[in-house]
């Protein structure tokens, strides 16, 4: 990559700071570069560049902040449940990988029933929304029995 | 820092130079910690999952990133001290291959990075047939598949690399992959979202609003740091096809090294962000070093 060797070109010419360039095949010419009138700070490009990159990730993050506070699309009936849902697992931890092991197929068993059941929630909607297919509907219901799913 | 920022007719931006102490720091924290990773996983039967395979991808990725590092500077001090020649065949074809392995570093991050979040979004949206879509041997094939397509590219762009053709593809495939990662995530978040506020209305739970900030924090960090690292270089190779003789542009190339050093950091912060918040990873690491002392 032309730019690459460039600068093994600089690199080893800054440490070298005396000989001529080392790497001897076909580059092209950095070449003096004039630095006269110019109109901007000469940095201008690496100041712009990381305050530009700042910004949007700050701005991602309110973004997703706001995305936290206003209300979901469309409001859900929430199903009374019997069971204890963990409130980490489903949210906080979404960035994490699920875990497998025996330790951990409580901690298991809580998230799938959870991810189920909004499972079931989102293909009852598509059922209603469509009002097609009657293989999800059948599917939901079959998958409501279902032991929550073991890894091995 | 060699910068001389007096008035704008002097000299022209000298490079900024990173301490060769800090440079090999950097490197050898970073292909030591992705090293651990990959044991930890070879040891420990329980980690032998799709997506402990994909996060072992990013960590062969970030070892090639720092390796490459490492190799180019000791390849230079050799140059100095004269054990080798500086117009040769063989130095030209070394740096050649130097540089293909730096460029499948970055393109092995890149779709390892994919194929982590599509996993999580399987994992998330496809939950009870996730058994059945990401089996072992498939996660395997995608892997080789992945590896595969970045070395040849990675070949390809560093023979080729003159050509406008190869830089542009490049360039863009960076963004690209980024949206359609934050993308991903995105969707991810605002079903755990909907989904807690779901359960928000169960009479019988108690619900932290901190826990949705967290998430946002989460993937915040997850896309600013792949971001923070890796853009920059990606504007220098923009900046060296397209501008190299505007003073503007040399300025911000001047500061190569700098950006060199953030990959290698990226490779240290990776593991942090992905492996480590594994509970099961840990573990494993803590019975390692227990059992070897």
């Amino acid at each position: 990559m032309s730019a690459l060797r460039l600068i093994s070109n600089r690199t080893s010419q800054q440490a070298l700071s005396n000989s001529d360039y080392t790497w001897d095949y076909e580059y092209y010419e950095y070449g003096p570069v004039s630095f006269e009138g110019l109109k901007a700070h000469k940095y201008s490009i690496v100041i712009g560049f990381w305050v530009g990159l700042a910004v949007f990730v700050i701005f991602m993050f309110f973004v997703l902040t706001l995305l936290t506070k206003t209300g979901a699309p469309h409001q859900d009936n929430a199903e009374p449940s019997e069971k204890r849902f963990r409130m980490n697992t489903s949210v906080a931890d979404f960035g994490r990988p699920l875990e497998s092991g025996r330790d951990f197929s409580h901690q298991m068993a809580e998230e799938s029933q959870s991810l189920f059941h909004f499972c079931i929630n989102e293909v009852d909607h598509m059922n209603k929304a469509k009002d097609s297919q009657k293989g999800p509907g059948l599917e939901s219901n079959i998958q409501f029995q279902e032991v929550p799913r073991s890894r091995g | 820092e060699n910068i001389s920022d007096f008035s704008l007719n002097i000299t022209d931006c000298t490079q900024v130079v990173v301490p060769e102490e800090v440079f090999f720091t950097v490197a050898a924290a970073g292909i030591l910690e992705n090293l651990l990773i990959l044991i930890a996983v070879a040891r420990n039967k329980n980690l032998h999952l799709p997506m402990y395979f994909f996060i072992c991808s990013l960590a062969i990725s970030d070892m090639l990133g720092s390796l490459y590092k490492t190799l180019e500077n000791i390849f230079i001090i050799l140059c100095e001290m004269g054990y080798l020649t500086r117009h040769g065949d063989f130095e030209k074809k070394l740096d050649d291959a130097m540089d293909s392995m730096f460029i499948l570093s970055l393109l092995g991050s890149i779709f390892s990075l994919l194929a982590i979040a599509a996993d999580r979004y399987i994992t998330i949206f496809y939950a009870l047939r996730y058994h059945n879509i990401m089996t072992l041997r498939r996660a395997l094939v995608i892997l080789a598949i992945i590896w595969t397509f970045c070395a040849g590219s990675s070949i390809a762009i560093a023979l080729f690399s003159y050509e406008a053709a190869t830089v542009i593809p490049f360039t863009i495939l960076f963004p690209l992959m980024m949206f359609f990662i934050l993308c991903l995530y995105v969707h991810m978040f605002l079903l755990a979202r909907s989904h807690a506020k779901k359960i928000a209305s169960l009479p019988t739970s108690t619900v932290h609003h901190r826990t949705n900030m967290k998430g946002a924090i989460t993937l915040t960090i997850f896309l600013g740091v792949f971001l923070c690292c890796w853009a920059p270089f990606v504007l220098h190779i923009l900046l060296a096809r397209f501008c190299p003789h505007n003073p503007y542009c040399a300025c911000y190339m001047s500061i190569f090294h700098v950006n060199g050093t953030l990959i290698m950091c990226n490779a240290i912060i990776n593991p942090m962000i992905f492996a480590f918040r594994s509970p099961e990873l840990r573990s494993t690491f803590k019975k390692m070093f227990y059992c070897s002392r």
